[in-house]
């Protein structure tokens, strides 16, 4: 069924109203860009379509352009549905409506790797609906029964005497046309754009290339101002004075904004109000946590281990506690997973101009209707009179779905009286972060007499990571959903398993970041379960085999990857190391293939292979597990961040560190399509890594690294000698 | 506030501007050119490099004042006729993600074949060492190759 909303078409035509941003005109100016929104439209068939009379079509896209491809992909799902003609269609971002919700949640967001998978039935049904409705108009005016005609790339034909009409020419009349509750979705067999192995080239590359791509920190709109922001030197620590004194007579500046932790200069250029902030004089109070440190926070961890209290179980099958009290050999051990900053590439920015008629925005944002709400409540005024234009996004892994650093904009704009756009230093962005918290993992299994795990248990502690991103409260001491997953549900057939749960409240910021619980939970699972096969004097490429031996799915996937990798059969001096994961409605297999040089590892290749159900565009598949296995690296080899004095330590990349080209391996991905639902790509590809990688390090020193990044444990890429 | 004056994409260019503002926020809010992105601000990523006579400059930390007198080109000025070699290879290995840090690489990447037309794989590795958080160095290596190739 459709749901009402997204069928009227009053909605849609408000919505188109608007304003719908135009990104994908290459070369056009800033300013031009924005001017353009208006002009998109054409006659809108249903919230996804809209026909011009010269036939332009232009589809919505309700998601958030990050380098996931999903400009390109998802609107080719629209296109196929619709028989457009692919040449003739323009990408737009949607207005945050209630439209383009996600149709579960109800809540219009980019992230969690689900803009596909949770799309796809129903714009399939709209692309389907429009073209039901061009086909009836065609039959008005062809005078023939509809069930004659064809749709194919863009036009009507009938095939009996080759009469056709153009897609523009019908759609003000299609517009009339009642709208079929259930439209026929053509079969995949007649997919022509997605699927079957296409790729489409991507709609936003050739801008990308060029740098005519308007990402949120290039926007540009009459009479703005910059602002530069520095937050309070403790983490939570708020302002106690401001000298406003201090920075008068300073040049251009035009207002100094404090903003609760944080304070902002706002002038006519933005190197004068970076200029401006240094100089200002403020004092702060310090935040909740005082000047705690690593070690607090490592007391704060064993603390909730050691207690009973604010535990809840995730997860419960069989009886994991009574078979490992009487079993006759356990294996216990703790992974541990650090702290991390999201630090995408474009840093925190936004673009407010606040006016008695109402608010609009411009930025790159994954939390599209967060942000209507958020500025809502922060202005108090109504959410219809706040307008959010989305731009490109210079990445996002989760951080853009809140909203802090546009509100924050919002108030800079109100203060000082003209559109503002707020930039945040790379210091601010990695030392006023909310971070994906360090994951403590103690899990001990039960060995049966098959060398197999008869029970395992998990007893996990890690602060929330979803209770900001959540439309309602994550209260402490139950579970939250996204910080156990990997642990719980995975496929792996063991009778006995529970995950116990402890939210530990902690006086930073926490939030998800890409692969969410997966990233450090795999880790975990996927390092005991290669220390469960050694133990059992098993392979552990075998070892999987066996438990995932009634997945026929899960099978294929471990053996395509084992296979691409010549698993036990590298070349002398190299060794293999496998992680496996069912995350995001797909699975991934990955197999980590290194050798040691000098006391150095050296990668020489990641052999990915993922099974999403179906890939819908296969360059573009390829190019997120890629790029996914290369962030995966990062997090695996160098990045964390640490706390002293109630603040990070580090504050650009010299601290927190990314892998670079030279650390790149051969990269080999490949995918198989037996899972029965589309599954997510773009936080799949990391998932594994940590794990594959840590497995290999084992497989080639005998040394078990049980704590993340291997760096800090001293395990040394050759090329990553000068870790500091 | 102090009056320079240099050469932009081969046409004459003048600030009058505080002298210690880096040529990237220049670029970038003063001359209206936003392909130059600001990753760091701190010579640590690369997704502001131009040219500066012919050199890979981070422009982050490259005060406008020493560019007094001198010839600078920003991706938008890379090629005076439609796309240069690179951009193509680009495009054809769909390398971007997000695509922020692109412009950088491709004026790395740049600079670099103009100085060795040629350059092998060590040569890549050792003088490309700008970041991408979407992690697209093995596209990047690969499109460097293509446009090389003779
Ligand atoms: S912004 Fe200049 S090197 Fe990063
Ligand atoms: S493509 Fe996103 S940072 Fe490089």
């Amino acid at each position: 069924m459709l749901a009402e909303s997204q069928l009227s078409r009053r909605d849609v035509i408000n919505g188109l109203a608007a304003g719908a941003v135009v990104l994908v005109a290459g070369r056009l100016a800033p300013t031009q860009v924005f001017a353009q929104a208006a002009a998109a439209a054409g006659t809108a068939l249903n919230a996804w379509v809209a026909i011009a009379p010269d036939g332009i079509v232009t589809l919505q896209c309700a998601h958030s352009e990050m380098g996931q491809g999903i400009m390109t992909t998802f609107a080719a799902i629209i296109a196929d549905e619709l028989e457009a003609d692919w040449s003739k269609c323009e990408v737009v971002f949607s207005p945050v409506a209630p439209a383009y919700r996600h149709p579960v949640y109800n809540w219009q967001f980019t992230g969690n790797a689900e803009s596909i998978r949770s799309y796809h039935a129903l714009i399939r049904k709209m692309g389907a609906a429009a073209r039901e409705m061009l086909i009836a108009a065609a039959a008005d005016r062809m005078r023939v029964p509809p069930s004659d005609l064809a749709a194919r790339e863009g036009s009507v034909r009938h095939p009996g005497s080759g009469r056709t009409l153009g897609y523009g020419e019908l759609a003000a009349a299609a517009a009339g046309k009642p709208v079929p509750a259930e439209p026929r979705v053509k079969p995949e067999s007649e997919w022509r754009l997605v699927g079957g192995g296409r790729s489409l080239p991507r709609r936003d590359i050739p801008a990308k290339v060029e740098g005519s791509a308007i990402f949120g920190i290039d926007v540009k709109v009459p009479g703005m101002v910059y602002a530069a922001i520095a937050s309070a030197p403790t983490l939570g620590g708020k302002i106690a004075n401001v000298d406003r004194a201090s920075v008068a007579g300073t040049a251009g500046v035009l207002a100094v904004v404090p903003l609760d932790y944080a304070v902002a200069v706002v002038a006519e250029h933005y190197w004068q109000a970076r200029l401006a902030l240094e100089k200002l004089k403020v004092t702060w109070q310090p935040g909740p946590g005082g000047s705690f440190d690593d070690a607090n926070l490592a007391a704060m961890y064993a603390a909730a281990f050691a207690s009973d209290a604010g535990w809840a179980t995730a997860e419960a099958h069989g009886d994991a506690p009574v078979t490992l009290s009487s079993a006759q050999r356990v294996i216990e051990a703790e992974y541990r997973s650090p702290w991390l900053s999201h630090a995408p590439m474009e840093p925190m920015n936004a673009t407010v101009s606040v006016t008695s008629d109402g608010v609009t925005v411009w930025a790159p944002t994954q939390g599209m209707q967060m942000t209507q709400i958020v500025l809502a409540k922060v202005l108090n005024v109504a959410p219809e009179k706040i307008t959010v234009h989305r731009t490109f996004l210079g990445g996002g892994f989760g951080r853009r779905l809140l909203a802090d650093f546009v509100a924050q904009a919002a108030l800079c704009s109100k203060a000082a009286g003209r559109p503002v756009k707020l930039i945040w230093s790379r210091e601010e962005d990695i030392g006023r972060d909310w971070y994906r918290p360090a994951f403590l993992d103690h899990a001990r299994a039960a060995l049966g007499p098959d060398g197999l795990p008869a029970a395992i248990h998990h007893r996990l502690v890690a602060p929330s990571i979803l209770a900001p991103v959540s439309p309602v409260p994550v209260e402490p001491g139950t579970v939250d959903g996204l910080a156990v997953e990997s642990l719980v549900e995975h496929p792996y057939k063991i009778a006995n398993r529970r995950t116990d749960y402890h939210m530990l409240q902690v006086p930073i910021p926490t939030m998800v970041l890409r692969t969410t619980g997966h990233g450090p939970n795999n880790f975990a699972l996927e390092s005991l379960i290669d220390e469960l096969a050694h133990a059992a004097g098993q392979d552990p490429y075998q070892y999987r085999r066996r438990l995932l031996a009634e997945n026929a799915a899960a099978l294929a996937v471990v053996d395509r990857a084992a296979a691409l990798a010549g698993w036990g059969k590298a070349e002398a001096g190299r060794v293999h190391g496998m992680a496996f994961a069912d995350c995001f409605g797909s699975y991934l297999c990955q197999v980590a293939e290194l050798s040691v040089i000098d006391g150095a590892i050296k990668l020489h290749k990641m052999v990915s292979v993922c099974d999403p159900g179906r890939v819908l565009d296969r360059v573009n598949a390829t190019s997120l597990i890629e790029g996914g296995v290369v962030w995966g690296l990062s997090a695996a080899l160098y990045s964390a961040v640490t706390f002293a004095n109630g603040h990070v330590r580090e504050r650009n990349f010299d601290g927190f560190r990314v892998v670079t080209l030279p650390d790149t391996p051969e990269l080999v991905t490949d995918f198989l399509q037996n899972r029965p639902a589309i599954g997510g790509l773009g936080e799949v590809g990391p998932v594994c890594v940590p794990a594959a990688l840590a497995n290999a390090v084992f497989a080639a020193t005998g040394r078990r690294v049980r704590s993340l990044p291997l760096a800090r444990e001293g395990v040394f890429t050759i090329y990553g000698k000068t870790f500091s | 506030m102090a009056k320079f004056t240099f050469t932009l994409n081969g046409a004459p260019a003048t600030v009058d501007i505080d002298p210690s503002t880096p040529l990237l926020w220049v670029l970038r809010d003063h001359l209206g050119l936003t392909g130059t992105k600001f990753g760091c601000g701190a010579a640590q990523c690369g997704a502001c490099t131009v040219h500066v006579d012919g050199e890979a400059v981070r422009s982050c930390v490259y005060t406008i004042d020493s560019v007094e007198g001198a010839a600078v080109t920003t991706i938008e000025g890379l090629s005076k006729d439609g796309l240069h070699r690179l951009q193509k290879a680009w495009i054809e290995h769909q390398v971007p993600q997000c695509g922020y840090c692109q412009p950088g690489f491709i004026m790395a990447a740049a600079a670099l074949i103009a100085q060795q037309p040629k350059p092998s794989d060590a040569d890549i590795e050792a003088s490309i060492t700008n970041i991408c958080r979407c992690g697209t160095y093995a596209r990047i290596k690969q499109a460097i190759r293509s446009a090389v190739m003779p």
